[in-house]
């Protein structure tokens, strides 16, 4: 029998039972939904936070940081380690000296504050930098409105998107050009104090997502570190990004090494690479993990169908002799049966990746409109479908419905024709 | 012009044990029989004579339990499940329930049988509408068993036996479900096969009358053929 009459055959016996084995295929439709709804939304989720560490901070940056081993500064970190290391802002002088591949370096002081106008009152991380140096390292540090001051006045401040327009719906409160009071809490003297100043917003920085942690962040604000040191009252910084000329893994680590041991251990030195490779690997462990829960939905799909090609085997049991009384082989009934649950499992799977990505796509929505954000717009994401999780999905599906279809199709296959016809 | 002497089917002291649980049933007990090339024979016997079972060896649907039985020249008992299988090709049966599959039209079940012998589409289709024609039955190719009458049901029957240009064709009971009009219907329809096409008939039957049609009656009993007379 040729193939084609073989899924003629097959296709017309489906249509036939339209309920059962909608209902069968249902089982394959979960299975491979759950399976690319999964897939896509960690796979859109893992390339939009990898991009965004990109972004955020250049794959030839490294950061220094005091050694984290038992930091007493807690909260935004003080920039003092357990050992009594301190940064200092001028150490970007040795820092730059220590190697030929290294092309700047800045230092960035950071303090939990907030901001305050006339009719708001918002939270934010007050970085103090060079703008200059600090605009070279992350493209990001870019203005929408206003501009970035290449030599600032020392109460200029330029501010991320979220903090002039905290609810990201198209109001905004403040703009380029208006005047703001810049507050901290001092908590290094007893009681502590709120201190603030006035500033002038000299720009606001483009919309740069959640992800930017190292670089520039929507709810940063950004000071000259001259009037942070005055500010904040120290000189101390808590860390120093150190621009490398190339992002070989070489250079990265002889660099990362080179000044680790100019500092006696007593900082630490990260490369976004290497974070953006263990995220990675922890995103794909994380697939795997939900996957293999996904897969069981269609194990037990894969039960479904060999318990409805048993039922369909019992009821055919007189079809089968009569086919085979006509002359048909064993293995075209054994086909017959395959190419039934073949079809099943090409229409479960592609229904099931359609809902699949459907699904992720409603997800994302959800995730992206700020339920997980806290607030609005924090995490975009896109939901990704590549032609592998198609494959694959499809080769799953057909996979697992033919691999629980070959038992009762060879039981089929084996009848003989007087004992089949005979059947009631 | 085919020889007389062509033997079609060959049966030598075949016999036929059913196993019902540990108890044999000795359906067929060693039988002799021959039918040449255009031959038209009647098998009559009471009810559990082997008649069926008979039938069934000839229609390569099952292999003697010990005897030799050559169909078209080739000893079945050496035949493996594939060779059965195109020999059933070449066989045409035509059962006492009809057998037709119900999920399919009077002309899907007439093209079954040539598309399991991987005959092509359109031949196929052409084919199953003359021979739906030869039956009378032009004006009901669309219409599936169960909208179709005991009679035209048993033609539809007739025509998926012809399909694939049988060299015989067998039928077991072809009247014993249809009234007596339609019955000599498709007598004439079988005599005119065997006389104008030289198809070698095979013809189980209960039917005295029916049986004195055929050239030759064969009388069964027991499992044992008691009688083989040229009417
Ligand atoms: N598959 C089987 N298993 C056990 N016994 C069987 C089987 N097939 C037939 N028999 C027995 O073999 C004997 C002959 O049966 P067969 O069907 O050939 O009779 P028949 O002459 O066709 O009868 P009828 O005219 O009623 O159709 C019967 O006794 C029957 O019970
Ligand atoms: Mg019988």
């Amino acid at each position: 029998m040729k193939s084609i009459d073989v899924f003629g055959y097959s296709f017309n016996a489906i249509k036939l039972r339209k309920l059962r084995s909608a209902l069968t295929t249902l089982g394959v439709i979960v299975g491979i939904a759950a399976i690319v709804a999964l897939l896509s939304i960690t796979q859109g989720l893992q390339t939009t936070i990898t991009s965004e560490l990109n972004q955020g901070l250049s794959a030839n940056t490294l950061i220094v940081r005091p050694s984290s081993g038992n930091d007493i500064g807690g909260g935004f970190g003080q920039g003092i380690s357990g050992t009594g290391f301190s940064l200092y802002s001028n150490y970007t002088t040795e820092i730059n000296s220590l190697s030929p591949d290294i092309e700047s370096s800045v230092a960035v002081m950071s303090r939990s504050g907030y901001i305050q106008t006339e009719n708001l009152k918002q939270s934010a991380t007050i970085y103090g930098i060079d703008f200059n140096q600090y605009a070279q390292v992350y493209p990001t540090f870019k203005a929408e409105t206003g501009y970035i001051p290449t030599d600032p006045l020392e109460n200029q401040a330029v501010v991320g998107t979220r903090i002039n327009q905290p609810g990201q719906n198209g109001t905004i409160f403040f703009d380029a050009g208006n005047i703001i009071n810049i507050a901290w809490v001092n908590a290094t003297v007893l009681p502590p104090v709120d201190e603030s100043y006035t500033a002038v917003v000299a720009g606001v920085l483009e919309k740069v997502g959640g992800f930017g942690s190292n670089g520039p962040s929507d709810t940063g604000v950004y000071i000259p570190i001259e009037t942070a040191q005055s500010f904040f009252g120290t000189d101390q910084c808590d860390m120093i990004i150190v621009t490398l000329k190339d992002s070989d893994n070489a250079t990265v680590t002889s660099v990362s090494k080179a000044i680790t041991d100019h500092f006696s251990n007593q900082v630490s030195v990260t490369s976004p690479t290497a974070m953006i490779d263990m995220l990675s690997s922890v995103f794909d462990t994380l697939q795997l993990f939900l996957v293999g829960i996904a897969a069981i939905s269609l194990l037990v799909a894969g039960i479904g169908i060999m318990n409805i090609m048993f039922v369909s085997l019992i009821e055919r049991t007189r079809e089968i002799g009569i086919l085979k009384s006509l002359g048909m082989k064993s293995r075209s009934v054994l086909s017959i049966f395959l190419a039934e649950s073949a079809i099943i499992g090409l229409i479960g799977a592609v229904a099931g990746i359609g809902l699949g990505y459907g699904l992720a796509a409603i997800v994302a929505q959800v995730i992206s409109s700020g339920v997980f954000g806290g607030g609005g717009g924090a995490l975009a994401i896109t939901p990704l479908l590549t032609p592998t999780v198609i494959a694959g999905a499809l080769a799953f599906g057909i996979g697992i419905s033919v691999i629980f279809a070959l038992y009762p199709a060879w039981r089929a296959s084996k009848l003989k024709p007087v004992d089949a016809l005979r059947y009631e | 012009m085919i020889s007389k002497n062509v033997a079609v089917v060959e049966a030598l002291n075949v016999k036929k044990t059913y196993m019902l649980g540990k108890v044999p049933v000795e359906a067929l007990r060693g039988v002799n029989f021959r039918v040449n090339q255009g031959d038209f024979v009647s098998i009559l016997g009471p009810s559990g004579s082997g008649k069926s079972t008979m039938l069934n060896l000839i229609g390569a649907l099952d292999k003697p339990t010990s005897g030799t039985l050559f169909i078209d020249g080739v000893d079945i008992g050496r035949l493996n499940d594939n060779q059965l299988s195109d020999l059933r090709r070449r066989i045409g049966f035509v059962f006492q329930f009809f057998n037709l599959i119900p999920r399919l039209t009077a002309r899907d079940n007439v093209e079954l049988s040539m598309s399991i012998a991987d005959m092509g589409k359109s031949e196929r289709r052409k084919r199953a509408l003359e021979l739906l024609e030869t039956v009378g039955l032009k004006e009901r190719i669309n219409h599936k068993p169960a909208e179709l009458s005991g009679g035209q049901q048993q033609r539809v029957a007739i025509a998926r036996a012809l399909a694939n240009n049988p060299k015989f064709l067998l039928l077991d009971e072809p009247t014993g479900n249809v009234d007596s009009k339609t019955a000599s219907e498709v007598l004439a329809l079988i005599q005119n096969l065997n006389k104008e096409h030289n198809v070698s008939i095979i013809m189980v039957t209960h039917d005295e009358k029916l049986a004195r049609q055929a050239k030759r009656t064969v009388k069964m009993f027991d499992g044992e053929i008691n009688s083989d007379v040229v009417n």
